[in-house]
């Protein structure tokens, strides 16, 4: 089993929008894709996916509607609506500065002669 | 993203709100499976996959909740937890319910009551478009004593079109008229109106059209506009009536248009509406100041009050200027025209009396609410401990306050649906109070509009009343109610603070109340006890109105009146009859200037306005006025070819202080005139009140012959030796033996006639008193609540005590001593308060100080007795506790 990195808070939102920006998907879909695009690496806790999919689709970030699954049955399937898509724009533009910020900032070496 | 737009998504999802749940388990039952189903894949054993799966998932009823907050649905959850656990407390406590509920329907429903008449009479915007911008330009002549004598014809058709601030100017008179066929008239209230009356307040005819200028020519005027209730009643909503013919006054006039069914032109009760004709003479600038019409105008849009009264200040300037003789005159009468908006002007008087009536009211509901405060109080008390577990167990302190104000606001809005009943009685009540006889009183309805204040105020107040008991709620709590005895607590003694702060705010508020209306009674009762002036027992009065085409000059009228007199006297059990063109407190007066032969006015002397009627028969002794000098005028005075005249005291006292009237000349009018005209003054009679019985300044009133100044208005008079409401009959059918047509209306006793002078002072009083009985009572509940609870806390100290050896007296008197100085404060609070309302009110009020002493002791007297009164259970059983029963139960 490959070692698994916890959620930082407030991430689990934008990994929703990217999962569903790929194509529409259902919970248990999202869940399977964000553990695929995340090579393993990321795992959602179950219980608090469904809450952030409703917070979601009251913000309107999120569209739901229901369709047929794979095997047949019933399923709710959500897709990214054009503020989701506006939104995951911001919030991946503002995720990158922060990771190279952080990132440089960890790699600083020791300054040479220092006081 | 905005409230604004997630609202209507959480409405949408509690319409739904059975599909939304649905959903949700679906979508749960389905992630639960299809995980089963990849962990079957991988390897797992069926039942350990279902298992392992449910276990991954975690608690879904958890996450069903967590997903139904996303939503905003927790709110509404709790809510309606709330109300559920509400409901069954109020359940539970069915006296405490009663009571509330009866005192939040009766407080509310007063002042939706008075609300209902505030908002007809001074908020309501009149029926017209942009009604805020129409305005009453009248006359006025200050230094004679006449704040407002209406307008003239010569002033519309000067004005009209002349006034750039005014977009529509238009005069009107009101009057009455017989309309009718032969054997079946009625007399009808009617108005005259200028061409641009309808198109001036902005609504005209549905049916036909508005009266044209060729119609103000005497030759052209027969023509009419019906109002709807006219036409529905007496032409059947005939939808052809346009070019019908109705007789009036004897007369033809064809139907030109029909008003709309809500026109309502301020208080008016006409039903036709005619043209306002008139020969060039009367409106030629001699009868500029005649005072016979009133004028209405619209305001330009964005022309202000003050530029249309700069406007017609300069316009009268120049008028001024012309040369016409009476000029200077009414210039020393400090003769200006006032413009001022419509509706103000038209409830200038009634005003203060309303809102009095509403603060009253507010009183009363302040009471209520203090009152209720209270009560909640106590029963709050009795929770503390379940509270306190509530909120060490995990209760948020937010749930604790939603608690208080979901049951508090359910209260108040029971009360306020309540309250709508009552409302809609007390509006009835109104009714027979006279409050349809105010101004605008026609418009008072029990309505959306005051329903939706009403129920607004219940919430607002709800609200307001839910903080205490949310703050004692709470505060108990940090205060430490679980190891705390049952009392002790700080949280305790400061909510005793709380409750008998709120007992003297009650009784001082009630003092107020109480003493608002006595002020209002005693002012009555001074108004009472004027003298009129005339005696007013057993004496009726009718209005007659003898129309031009049978009766065309003076000497008919004359005729008429005389064989009128002679019938009236003819009739068994009449002392005394009599005609004249107004009565006392009839509600009108009319006011014109006499000339005294051979008196030079002092420069700058103004010419006074006097009271000027014309009398026929035995107007005086049927009236019963007193005889001050000389004698009456008689029947035998019309048909005398010397004039005579009888004044007044305050006349004969203002013109001839030695006294000497007797004898003197004087003529009708601000001119002297040929000698033949002159009136030679043959008594004095004692001043009456001509306009209100609280009419302090001596006017002067001069009668004449009314053969010598005739009029078609006259007030027919009797004196009977029966009571005069019975004799209402004979008069009516005496009235029809001499003439079939003529009817006789507004037939009152001049005792009635006073009584109805009266309501804008009677109704107030009354209804202070009503708040007032209620407001004592509602006290009485309060101080007989608080003792109780007290009582009740302090039975195990009280039993203590007594087993040491206190005596029950010494139990009673402590409460006693309570009482009393609960009383006290409230009473000191009162008194000041009193001292405020009494200055507020002293407009209202006639020869009444700011703060009588009877008052004040009445008010006292009455709290004391009350609050005692209440105290008298709950000490006596308090005397009455066993030790043993008392300490054995603890």
């Amino acid at each position: 089993m490959t070692k698994t990195a916890d959620l930082l808070p407030g991430t689990l939102d934008m990994l929703i929008l990217k999962a569903v920006s790929l194509k529409p998907l259902h919970g248990y879909g999202v869940l399977v894709r964000i553990k695929q695009i995340s090579g393993d690496a990321l795992e959602i806790p179950q219980g608090s996916l469904y809450p952030a999919l409703y917070r979601l689709e009251h913000q309107e970030l999120i569209a739901a509607e229901w369709g047929q699954s794979e095997n047949n049955r019933k399923a709710k399937y959500y897709t990214l609506t054009e503020a989701g898509r506006r939104r995951l724009e911001e919030e991946t533009a503002g995720w990158n500065r922060l990771a190279s910020a952080i990132a440089s900032a960890l790699n600083t070496e020791p300054e040479p002669g220092g006081a | 993203m905005t409230m604004a737009r997630l609202m209507p998504s959480v409405f949408q999802t509690l319409l739904r709100r059975p599909a939304f749940e649905d959903g949700m388990a679906e979508e749960m039952r389905f992630h639960i499976e299809q995980y089963t189903d990849d962990l079957v894949r991988s390897g797992v054993p069926a039942a350990e996959a279902a298992r392992r799966a449910r276990r991954e998932f975690g608690s879904v009823d958890n996450v069903k909740a967590d997903c139904r907050e996303a939503r905003g649905l927790r709110l509404f959850d709790e809510l309606s937890l709330d109300v559920r656990y509400a409901l069954r407390r109020m359940r539970k406590s069915p006296g405490f319910t009663a009571t509330a509920l009866a005192t939040l329907a009766l407080c509310l429903g007063a002042n939706l009551t008075i609300f209902a008449v505030v908002d007809a009479v001074l908020l309501r915007p009149l029926p017209f478009p942009a009604s805020d911008r129409l305005v009453s330009v009248f006359n006025t002549y200050p230094k004679a004593g006449v704040p407002n004598d209406g307008c003239s014809l010569t002033n519309y058709y000067e004005r009209r079109g002349r006034i750039a601030a005014f977009s529509g100017v238009a005069a009107y008179r009101d009057g009455t008229a017989i309309v009718g066929e032969t054997g079946a008239t009625e007399r009808e209230p009617i108005t005259r109106v200028s061409p641009d009356f309808f198109s001036t307040l902005g609504r005209g005819p549905v049916l036909g059209r508005a009266f044209t200028e060729e119609e103000t020519r005497p030759q052209a005027d027969m023509v009419a506009i019906l109002t709807d209730g006219y036409w529905r009643q007496r032409l059947n909503g005939d939808p052809n009536v346009i070019g019908k013919k109705i007789r009036v006054n004897g007369f033809e006039r064809a139907v030109v248009g029909v008003l709309p069914a809500d026109f309502s032109f301020l208080s008016s009760r006409t039903r036709i509406y005619f043209p306002l004709s008139s020969e060039p003479e009367e409106h030629s600038p001699k009868q500029r100041h005649s005072g016979n019409s009133d004028l209405i105008a619209r305001l330009r849009p964005g022309a202000s009050l003050a530029e249309a009264q700069a406007q017609i200040d300069a316009h009268n300037a120049v008028l001024a200027q012309d040369g016409a003789p009476d000029n200077k005159m009414m210039a020393d009468a400090g003769f200006r025209s006032l413009v001022v908006p419509l509706r103000a002007d038209h409830v200038a008087a009634i005003r203060p009396v309303l809102l009095l009536t509403q603060a009253g009211a507010l009183f009363l509901l302040l009471i209520g609410a203090v009152n209720l405060v209270n009560l909640l109080l106590i029963r709050a008390s009795g929770r503390i401990k379940e509270l306190a577990v509530r909120q060490a167990i995990g209760a948020s302190r937010r749930h604790v306050v939603n608690e208080v104000m979901v049951e508090t606001t359910l209260i108040t809005l029971a009360g306020g649906l309540l309250g709508l009943a009552v409302g809609a009685g007390g509006i009835r009540l109104l009714g027979a109070l006279g409050a349809e006889h105010l101004p605008l009183g026609a418009h008072i309805a029990f309505d959306a509009r005051s329903a939706a204040v009403a129920l607004t105020g219940a919430i607002v107040l709800g609200l307001a009343i839910s903080l205490p008991i949310a703050w004692y709620n709470l505060r108990s709590y940090s205060a430490g109610a679980l190891q705390s005895e049952s009392r002790g607590g700080t949280a305790n003694r400061a909510a005793q603070r709380l409750r008998h702060g709120f007992i003297v705010a009650q009784i001082a508020l009630a003092f107020v109340l109480l003493a608002g209306a006595g002020l209002l009674g005693l002012s009555l009762d001074k108004v009472l006890a004027v003298s009129p002036g005339f005696h007013p027992e057993k004496v009726l009065s009718g209005r007659l109105s003898l129309p031009r085409k049978s009766y065309q000059d003076g000497p008919a009228v004359l005729a008429f009146t005389e064989r009128l007199q002679a019938e009236l006297g003819r009739q068994p059990g009449v002392l005394a009859a009599g005609v004249a063109t107004n009565v006392p407190l009839s509600g009108t007066s009319n006011k014109s200037t006499a000339k005294i032969k051979g008196r030079t006015p002092q420069p700058g002397e103004s010419p006074r306005g006097i009271y000027s009627y014309s009398v026929g028969g035995d107007y005086f002794t049927a009236l019963g006025f007193s005889l001050r000098e000389g004698r009456f005028l008689t029947a035998a005075d019309s048909r005398r070819a010397e004039r005579a005249c009888v004044v007044d005291e305050d006349f004969a006292r203002r013109n001839w202080p030695q006294g000497g009237a007797l004898g003197q000349r004087l003529f009708q009018g601000s001119e002297e005139g040929p000698d033949a005209e002159a009136y030679t003054i043959v008594g004095v009679v004692g001043a009456v009140k001509q306009a209100d019985l609280t009419d302090d300044e001596a006017q002067g009133a001069v009668y004449y012959p009314l053969g010598h100044r005739p009029d078609h208005d006259l007030f027919v008079v009797t004196r009977t030796s029966l009571p005069p409401d019975s004799f209402a009959a004979a008069l009516q059918s005496v009235v029809r033996t001499l003439d079939p047509e003529l009817p006789v209306n507004d037939v009152r006793s001049m005792r009635t006639r006073i009584a109805d002078s009266l309501v804008a002072r009677r109704s107030p009083a009354l209804l202070a008193g009503l708040f007032s009985a209620l407001a004592v009572l509602l006290t009485a509940i309060g101080t007989y609540g608080v003792l109780s609870y007290a009582v009740a806390q302090r039975r195990r100290e009280i039993a203590l005590r007594m087993a040491l050896g206190a005596r029950p007296e010494q139990i009673r008197a402590q409460f006693l001593t309570l009482t009393l100085r609960l009383l006290a404060a409230g009473t000191v609070l009162g008194i000041f308060g009193a001292w405020l309302t009494g200055r507020a009110m002293q407009a209202v009020l006639f020869h009444v100080p700011v703060l009588p002493v009877a008052i004040l002791a009445g008010a006292g007297g009455i709290l004391a007795i009350v609050s005692l009164a209440a105290c008298l259970l709950p000490s006596h059983r308090a005397a009455r506790i066993s030790p043993m029963e008392a300490l054995v139960e603890g």
